[in-house]
């Protein structure tokens, strides 16, 4: 295999180096056109027709690529077909993309393909690329001229056989928050050598939960600059040398051509092939990979970013149209009633009837539709022949050919009706649903399918489309008999597909609706929350995925060592103490044990005296009591730990005694501690948290030890008091003990009183 | 001062605290008006730090911020010159031998001197320069050094609050009654009180649109578009070279002045005459907001004979397009000359309106508020 690989590329580059360079130049430029997407993202619209069919402001996604094409100086289109292979040939027969002079296309169909990876496999068999060739989906939008980057790849090429793909990038910064660039996908991360322009790491599936990102540290040692991008979109315009067909032939299992192919060769350094990018500036390039983006471009057309493809100029297929003030384009023959409002960045299809007082902004709507009177359209895709009776209310959805809307009918954002639905009268459909004539397929039996679909991700599924839809064709005809489809108010025809697992709180990133603010708040805080957490674990790195500088990391290193201290602190003297009571130590020794403690840990004597005491308080509970039930006492005494944290078998009395005694055994261990009030308030803050957190047996007795406390004259009143006015401003739940402790305080300051 | 006068132009050279390379290919038609190379001033300004001591740190502070533009706009230079000469009243003792009076009135004199050569002086801060030196002229002498201070600094107070802060407030609150739902406001450049109109009136939650209006060299809207868009209002953004074509939609145009003159002559960052006359041939109101104390009793029927002249260099250079450079190095070809206008003369013909804290008056009213509020500043 790896014989045959090696032959191959050589073989194609002796073929390279025999060219003469004019010869290269006057080579007719070549272009494969993928008119199947591979994924499931415009599902339930895509069962019934191919993505690169579906209007994108009245014309079809697939002319804006194809009218590129043409302009960019490509000679020759291979239009690959998979799903729907039918629709998409007969639609180009029709289309005047067959008789064009100096521009050719030809499809090319097949029907049991499932990736991008198997077809280019098949476009390699059937030797139709000759030279240099543009990789591209029929869903991309763009105005760029391919002149320079052309040129500077066959440039590369000829110094570098190895130099197999340039692909077109261009700035756009992520949402910090959604962690999404605008045109809904993810944030995609890419190392470029800023002099060379050479593409060294590619990752759109980054773990935005660990905030991290893992680059092969012989990256950074094999090149001398190298600069880290998550602002750049990949345009999904590639341009490619041959070979880069004979190696997805040679690597069998390439499937999609970033997660594989892109992946692979950047990864795969035998061969050394290298990617490069050539970045766009003022030109616009997107690719519609999903609801979101397909808002987004529709808008950019609408506001001429796509210059020469807007509505207004004629390029295929579209009909003639008058721009007007403020982005609103009206075709001909349109009806609108004097009263109706139509506003801005607002496209009008031919022969589309307007009833009264309707309002329509932001939205595109198609040929053929009528709209009743009192009608809301906000930021809506209206495609042909669709009827919206009176009173209906539609807010950034997407509503396909043939649908029908009876009166007072309610679209949510974030709705998508499919083919010819029909939504009864004065029905709501909920946010983000999707309404089909179809049955929802069940996507998770084939196979096929399950290896195929990369394990990282799970978003994405490849199917085969054609063969589903056919299925679910089938299942129409029989279905449609049985008319009881209450799901959709009355008279209305279609079922609400359940949004499958896992999508259901992901359906927001990518819906054709703005993402809510709610959704915002709740992310940002999200995030905020996530910082804080940065601050305390060392593991995590910074979330923005920048790489953390050498300083910081060992910053993070000192609180957690400090952290850590006081932990082992606490613990070495939990550990002397109990030798202490265990062995009857003398208590002037255990002060002198715990102070060569203190000093070793560099603590204060407020720690000290916490720790102390923290020790007495769990020797109060280990101790077995004499009273109680006589089984416990066989067990040692970590058990009965155990099962007094379970059952509070505890008569509260006796534990009251225990502490009482282990208090007056130990006061003057205690007391040596105590130089100063603040000690004593530590204390008091130490068994608080006790009573909340480690020792929850203590708390209904709260106000009573510290009355014991107060007896033995560990505690004076000038500490409780001031322990009581220091939690005055807190929380209610971090009042509980002081509330409990109410009356003795009372008495504490009316006894003070008197004093006075 | 005129500059075209040589005598007069080498005397006052010879007092400046810096040097000024006065450009090589000055504009024919505005001989009069100081020209000067720009880019080295602020270097040698700065180098002679140490030399001036006579200077004030405040003063210089304020001059240096002028000259390198980063106080702009009539009302913040106004307030950051008053809150220098509070400074310079705070620290001053008077010296043995002289008079508070005449000698803080020559202190100050030579600071605006200083100021002037930083960048000619705004209309405005003409006004509260005289009203400075009035209140200084007008102390009792009875007075302890500490009590004039005292009540030097506490009359500046009152000149910001009242003539500048409060009196935006009052524009404000007459300008927002001016806009009506659905309107389409256009502004040009960025005024500091249109601003807070728009502002304001959208707080007000009235349904607007913005049409901000922009030209080069400077891009001031851009900064205004940015606050407005922060607030959350829907604008659009366009230079001056469109103006006429989105006139169309405006229903309001809202402009902001440098200073107003006695026959109702708006003088303004250029342009804005423009702007005017085209909104005046759609038939569109015209309304000038300005603060009353930058009226001004001069009658000026031109651009011509008062403005100001900046750096020719801005002109002729696109930043940001190194694709456009066919001006590069030409800046000093003997038969060019650039003319790079600061201000602009709007005939009051083309204003419906000014707004200001007296109300909103005509442009004819101009000359009785001047002459009757004039006294006013004796009365503070």
């Amino acid at each position: 295999m790896g014989a045959q690989k090696k032959r191959a590329a050589a073989a194609a580059a002796a073929a390279r180096v025999s060219e003469d360079p004019d010869d290269l130049a006057r080579q007719p430029l070549q272009a494969i056109l993928l008119a199947d997407s591979f994924t499931t993202k415009f599902r339930p619209i895509t069962l019934e027709r191919p993505k690169v069919l579906l209007p994108l402001v009245n014309v079809p996604m697939i002319n804006y690529t194809l009218a590129w094409l043409e302009a960019a100086g490509v000679a020759e289109v291979f239009v690959f077909c998979c799903a729907h292979s039918k629709q998409v040939i007969d639609y180009l027969e029709n289309s005047e993309w067959f008789s064009q002079p100096n521009f050719t296309v030809k499809t090319i169909e097949s029907h049991n393909i499932i990736s991008a990876g198997d077809a280019l496999r098949l476009i390699y068999e059937q030797n139709v690329i000759h030279g240099d060739f543009v990789l591209i989906s029929g869903d991309t939008v763009s105005n760029m001229s391919l002149t320079q980057a052309l040129q500077e790849h066959k440039e590369r090429k000829k110094k570098d056989n190895n130099a197999v793909m340039t692909m077109i990038i261009k700035k756009s910064k992520p949402s910090p928050i959604t962690r999404q660039s605008r045109l809904g996908t993810d944030e995609l991360f890419m190392a470029i050598d800023p002099n060379t322009k050479q593409l060294l790491y590619y990752e759109d599936k980054a773990d935005h939960s660990k905030g991290t990102i893992c680059l092969d540290k012989m990256l950074l040692a094999e090149n001398p600059s190298i600069s880290l991008h998550n602002d750049k979109q990949d345009c999904y315009i590639d341009i490619c040398s041959p070979e880069v067909l004979s190696l997805f032939t040679d690597n069998f299992d390439y499937q999609h051509l970033r997660r594989h192919f892109v992946k692979g060769l950047l990864l795969d350094d035998i061969m050394g092939y290298k990617i490069f990018t050539h970045e766009i500036h003022s030109s616009y390039a997107a690719r519609i990979d999903n609801y979101r983006s397909y808002d987004i471009v529709s808008k950019d057309i609408i506001q001429r970013w796509t210059y020469p493809y807007v509505p207004d100029v004629k390029f295929c297929g579209n009909r003639a149209t008058k721009l007007e003030r403020r982005g609103m384009y009206r075709a001909l023959e349109i009806e609108q009633s004097r009263s109706a409002q139509v506003g801005s960045f607002t496209v009008i299809g031919y022969g589309t009837k307007i009833g009264s007082n309707s309002k329509i902004s932001d939205s595109v709507i198609g040929e053929g539709c009528t709209i009743g009177s009192n009608v809301l359209i906000e930021g809506s895709y209206i495609w042909d022949n669709v009827i919206i009776e009176d009173g209906c209310e539609l807010r950034h959805v997407i509503v396909c050919d043939g649908v029908i809307m009876k009166a007072g009918a309610v679209l949510k954002p974030g709705v998508v009706l499919s083919f010819k639905v029909v939504i009864g009268e004065r029905f709501v459909v909920p946010a983000y649903s999707k309404v089909s004539l179809l049955q929802q397929p069940t996507v998770h039996d084939s196979d096929e399918e399950l290896e195929y679909a990369d394990n990282s991700s799970g978003t994405v599924e490849f199917s085969s489309i054609q063969g589903t839809a056919d299925q679910s064709n089938g299942e129409m005809t029989s279905e449609s008999s049985e008319a009881h489809k209450p799901k959709l108010g009355t008279g209305g025809v279609g079922y609400i597909w359940s949004i499958c697992e896992g999508g259901q709180e992901e359906e927001w990133r990518h819906s054709v609706a703005p993402i809510p603010e709610d959704k915002l708040t709740e992310l940002s805080e999200a995030m905020d929350d996530d910082q804080e957490l940065v601050t305390q674990d060392r593991t995590a790195l910074s979330t923005s995925g920048e790489l953390i500088s050498d300083s910081n990391a060992s910053e993070g290193d000192d609180n957690e060592d400090s952290k850590d201290d006081s932990v082992y602190f606490e613990k070495e003297v939990e550990a002397t103490f109990l030798r202490a009571v265990e062995e009857n130590v003398k208590v002037d020794h255990v002060i002198l044990e715990v102070n060569s403690l203190r000093l070793s840990y560099n603590m204060t004597s407020a720690d000290c005296a916490g720790a102390v005491f923290y020790s007495m308080m769990k020797l109060a509970i280990k101790t077995p009591h004499s009273s109680a039930i006589g089984l416990l006492t066989l067990y040692p005494s970590p058990f009965s730990m155990v099962a007094s944290n379970a059952y509070p078998i505890y008569l509260s009395g006796e534990l009251q005694q225990n502490t009482a005694n282990i208090i007056t055994t130990w006061q003057k261990l205690l007391k040596s501690y105590l130089l100063e009030i603040d000690e004593e308030i530590e204390i008091i803050l130490k068994f608080e948290e006790m009573c909340l957190e480690s020792a929850k047996e203590f708390s209904p007795l709260f106000a009573r030890i510290l009355h014991i406390l107060y007896d033995k004259d560990i505690l004076q009143e000038d500490a409780i008091l001031r322990w009581a006015d220091e939690k005055e401003g807190a929380d209610e739940s971090d009042k509980v003990f002081v509330r409990q402790s109410e009356k003795f305080i009372q008495w504490l300051r009316e006894a003070s009183e008197e004093e006075d | 001062m005129q500059f075209d006068d040589q005598g007069r132009v080498n005397k006052s050279k010879k007092r400046a605290v810096f040097n000024q390379p006065e450009a090589k290919n000055r504009v024919e038609l505005f001989r009069h008006l100081p020209q000067y190379e720009h880019g080295s001033q602020l270097t040698d300004l700065e180098s002679k730090f140490l030399e001036l001591d006579s200077m004030h740190p405040a003063v210089y502070k304020v001059g240096v911020q002028y000259l390198a533009g980063d106080v702009t706009g009539g009302n913040a230079r106004c307030i950051a010159m008053l809150r220098a000469f509070q400074e310079v009243i705070n620290d001053y003792s008077t010296p043995p031998g002289k008079t508070l009076v005449r000698d803080l009135t020559a202190k100050i004199s030579s600071y605006v001197s200083f100021l002037i050569e930083c960048r000619p002086l705004s209309m405005s801060m003409g006004n509260a320069i005289r009203f400075q030196k009035s209140r200084i002229a007008k102390l009792p002498l009875t007075l302890s050094e500490t009590e004039a201070k005292a009540a030097l600094c506490n009359d500046i107070d009152r000149f910001i609050n009242e003539k500048i802060i409060l009196a935006d407030k009052v524009i404000v609150r007459h300008a927002a009654t001016k806009v009506r739902d659905g309107d389409v406001l256009l502004t040009y450049g960025s005024s500091c009180v249109v601003e807070m109109i728009l502002l304001y009136a959208h707080e007000l939650g009235k349904q607007f649109r913005v049409v901000v209006v922009d030209s080069r060299p400077k891009h001031e809207g851009q900064a205004l578009l940015r606050r407005l868009l922060a607030k959350g209002l829907s604008c659009t953004y366009t230079h001056i070279n469109a103006v006429s074509y989105i006139m169309h939609e405006v229903t309001r145009v809202f402009l902001g002045a440098s200073s107003v003159l006695s026959n109702g002559t708006t003088y303004s960052r250029v342009g804005t005459a423009c702007v005017a006359m085209v909104a005046h041939a759609f038939r569109v109101p015209v309304l000038i907001c300005c603060e009353a104390y930058k009226f001004h009793e001069r009658v000026q029927l031109d651009s011509i004979c008062s403005n100001e002249l900046g750096d020719s260099n801005d002109i002729a250079r696109v930043p940001g397009r190194p694709d456009v450079n066919s001006m590069d190095n030409r800046t000093n070809e003997k038969n060019l000359q650039f003319l790079n206008l600061m201000y602009d003369a709007t005939p009051s013909e083309y204003v419906s309106m000014i707004i200001t804290d007296y109300g909103m008056i005509p442009p004819t009213s101009v000359p009785v508020i001047v002459r009757e509020y004039r006294r006013e500043y004796l009365l503070i």
